[in-house]
């Protein structure tokens, strides 16, 4: 493996992953939202050092938006969104750490077992990628992404319901 | 050698859009006007405002101004003028639009301000409505062309110019393009008169003036952006190819600048309705004419 793509891919490795543990350790739910976004962000740059262009640059950009929109989420629901109350905001920390270590060792235990082939020698190129990538989405994969698209319309659909109902209530 | 000739004809690019606003917002043309605007800026004093998120405060206008930059690195000026021909251009180009959002959200939430934080807030609102209908019109281009590569885009309108293959997706993208770019009557995250300037309530000297100058960035990537989609990007003839990309983008820059100030300002949530309602049944008709033509008739 060339030493210039392992750098690269292990600088973007070790950013995701601090960017991961910044979401637990800042109290304002905003820099949280955004420190996950910028964790996700590494991982796609990840994509694009393993030259998956297409995965690479769909998931930099899908993550701007999904998380921007949970960081208003956030900032909606929580009492301290700006942390500057120093609102500590964890809960059942026990349970919670034996579910980060049983979810720990059962990653490292996939990562051990799984028999990864070597290095692919030849990477097609980024637009025989996204033809191929086509191909499986509208073929194989495709009623697992259809199903899936059917259920986020409905959980869409509901939410809206739930957000709109009030308005009867207002207007007696 | 192509960067530093697609750097300066980006700065040339962004003065002359700064020309154009002034032009379009006061009412007199004056050339020099940006220029003074600017080194008064830098020489005004730098306001830190008391428990702001001083990382946001900082990062903001300078993750707006690099996401600028990175949309314009897949835009073709010319033939091999071009920062990177990336295969999958168009989709990065939406990519690093994206960032524009996260960008305001940082800068408005930074200051801890209520004008700033309303004003980066309202652009989520907007981005929502805006969103599908910059998307959805490139996937018919990308259709036409069979690619995404940006330079393949405009080798694909040689016969004809997308904004005559698919006149609906060139209404489309330039409403939602205007989105982007905060231009009048969707300039809801600054809101002169409404919001004492939103996002840029806050910001004072050269953090304002960055904000400023990556906004020009921002309008004159989407201005290239709608030329290389719609309008035959370098193509034409007599003039050099350059010339042709920098005319266009110049025009749709002025088109869209002189028709902002004349509408009225939508709310968000007008601009969300119009753009779910109708502008996305519209585009999904789009997709569907340009798929039967391109079966149908090769162009």
């Amino acid at each position: 493996m060339n030493l210039g793509p392992t750098l690269f891919l292990t600088f973007f490795g070790i950013a995701a992953i601090w960017f991961g543990i910044v979401v637990f350790r800042t109290h304002s739910m905003v820099r949280s939202a955004i420190a996950l976004l910028f964790s996700q962000t590494a991982i796609g740059a990840m994509f694009l050092v393993m030259q998956a262009e297409f995965l690479g640059v769909l998931q930099i950009m899908m993550m701007a938006t999904e998380m921007s929109v949970m960081a208003i989420f956030m900032v909606m629901f929580m009492m301290d969104p700006g942390g500057m109350g120093k609102m500590d905001m964890t809960h059942q920390k026990r349970l919670s750490l034996w579910a980060g270590g049983v979810g720990l060792a059962a990653a490292l235990a996939v990562i051990w077992t799984a028999g990864w082939q070597g290095p692919v020698p030849d990477v097609p190129g980024a637009d025989e990628q996204a033809r191929e990538l086509g191909r499986e989405l509208l073929g194989r994969s495709m009623f697992i992404f259809e199903s899936a698209a059917l259920m986020i319309l409905t959980a869409m659909i509901a939410a809206t319901m739930v957000a709109i109902a009030p308005q009867e209530e207002d207007t007696q | 050698m192509s960067i530093a000739a697609i750097i300066l004809a980006l700065t040339l690019g962004c003065y002359a859009v700064a020309v154009l606003e002034s032009w379009s917002m006061h009412g007199r043309l004056s050339l020099t006007r940006p220029a003074a605007s600017a080194l008064a800026l830098l020489g005004r004093e730098q306001i830190l405002p008391r428990t702001s998120d001083r990382l946001f405060f900082e990062t903001g206008p300078v993750l707006l101004l690099v996401a600028g930059l990175l949309s314009v690195a897949v835009i073709p000026l010319a033939p091999g003028l071009i920062i990177t021909d990336l295969a999958i251009g168009a989709l990065f180009l939406n990519a690093a639009l994206a960032y524009v959002l996260v960008a305001l959200i940082m800068a408005g939430w930074g200051p801890n301000g209520a004008y700033g934080m309303i004003g980066g807030w309202r652009f989520l609102g907007q981005f929502i409505a805006y969103a599908m209908l910059i998307v959805m019109p490139i996937t018919a281009v990308a259709m036409r062309a069979e690619s995404l590569s940006t330079t393949q885009i405009v080798l694909s309108q040689a016969a004809l110019w997308n904004v005559a293959y698919q006149p609906i997706g060139f209404v489309l993208f330039v409403v939602a393009a205007m989105g982007v770019a905060w231009l009048p009557p969707v300039d809801l995250p600054t809101g002169g008169g409404d919001l004492a300037g939103g996002v840029e309530a806050e910001y004072t000297g050269a953090r304002l003036a960055v904000l400023r100058l990556a906004r020009l960035v921002i309008i004159v990537a989407l201005a290239s952006a709608t030329v290389t989609f719609y309008l035959g990007g370098w193509l034409g003839p007599w003039l050099p190819g350059w010339a042709w990309t920098a005319l266009k983008t110049l025009a749709v820059a002025a088109a869209m600048l002189a028709l902002g100030p004349r509408l009225p300002r939508l709310r968000e949530a007008q601009y969300l309705a119009v753009s779910w309602k109708l502008g996305i049944t519209l585009a999904l008709a789009n997709i569907f004419l340009v798929g039967v033509i391109a079966l149908v008739v090769p162009i």
